[in-house]
């Protein structure tokens, strides 16, 4: 399905809330942004999500805007004074990516729950005992991107 | 993904939980994955999502090869 000119408008508007250091907006709050009707909002996100560009939550409102989760998880990327959460540890890496500048990542062992505090990029070495598991093959990563 | 203290901690998560061991990553690698994935600010209207051939590109320049990264 083709990309609209709202879907793009929506997308911008939805990544300039987030790394400027907001939550991620509701549908609500995507109305007045883009100035529409709830109901183009809504179709245009799930046509964002049928693309693999968001994932939503039931309700229909953002669940994820990759690297960025619209929920607490166990992956908390602080820069200054902002702080975002990530949907797994590589978002959580994604989000410095996406910011152009060094995080903290708070998170914990996936085993034994031991804190894990993580500056990334200058701790990201082959020499750092940490290891990050990918569980699920690439090819089946969209099967239940919650999950994965 | 998750992130544990060592190879040794994967190992028994994936005992406990009955997973089959998957890929396993440095930070590093994981880093220069996410640097890839992830730069473009996906916001900018000329942000598109990697083809597949481009995202097989990606995993094979940082030598995530093999069935598990296979993606066609």
């Amino acid at each position: 399905m083709e990309t609209t000119p709202l879907d793009l408008g929506l997308r911008q508007a939805i990544y300039n809330r987030v790394l400027a250091g907001a939550k991620m907006p509701p549908v609500s709050e995507l109305c007045e942004l883009v100035r529409q009707p709830a109901a183009g909002v809504r179709a245009s996100l799930q046509r964002l999500a049928d693309a693999h560009q968001l994932v939503l939550q039931e309700d229909g409102e953002i669940l994820m805007a990759n690297p960025f989760s619209a929920v607490p998880t166990p992956f908390i990327v602080t820069a200054g004074s902002h702080f975002w959460h990530g949907n797994c540890i590589w978002d959580a890496m994604g989000i410095a990516a996406i910011l152009h500048r060094p995080v903290t990542i708070d998170a914990s062992c996936g085993c034994c729950g031991t804190a894990l505090t993580l500056r990334v990029p200058d701790e990201c070495s082959d020499e750092h005992p940490a290891r990050v598991h990918f569980a699920i093959p690439a090819a089946h990563w969209w099967d239940d991107i919650v999950f994965n | 993904m998750l992130v544990f203290r060592s190879e040794d901690h994967i190992a028994k998560w994936c005992s406990d939980w009955r997973f089959e061991r998957g890929a396993v990553l440095t930070l590093r690698t994981c880093w220069r994955l996410a640097e890839a994935w992830y730069s473009h600010d996906r916001g900018d209207p000329l942000w598109r999502r990697y083809t597949t051939e481009e995202a097989v590109n990606i995993f094979e320049r940082l030598g995530l090869t093999g069935d598990f990264w296979r993606l066609r």
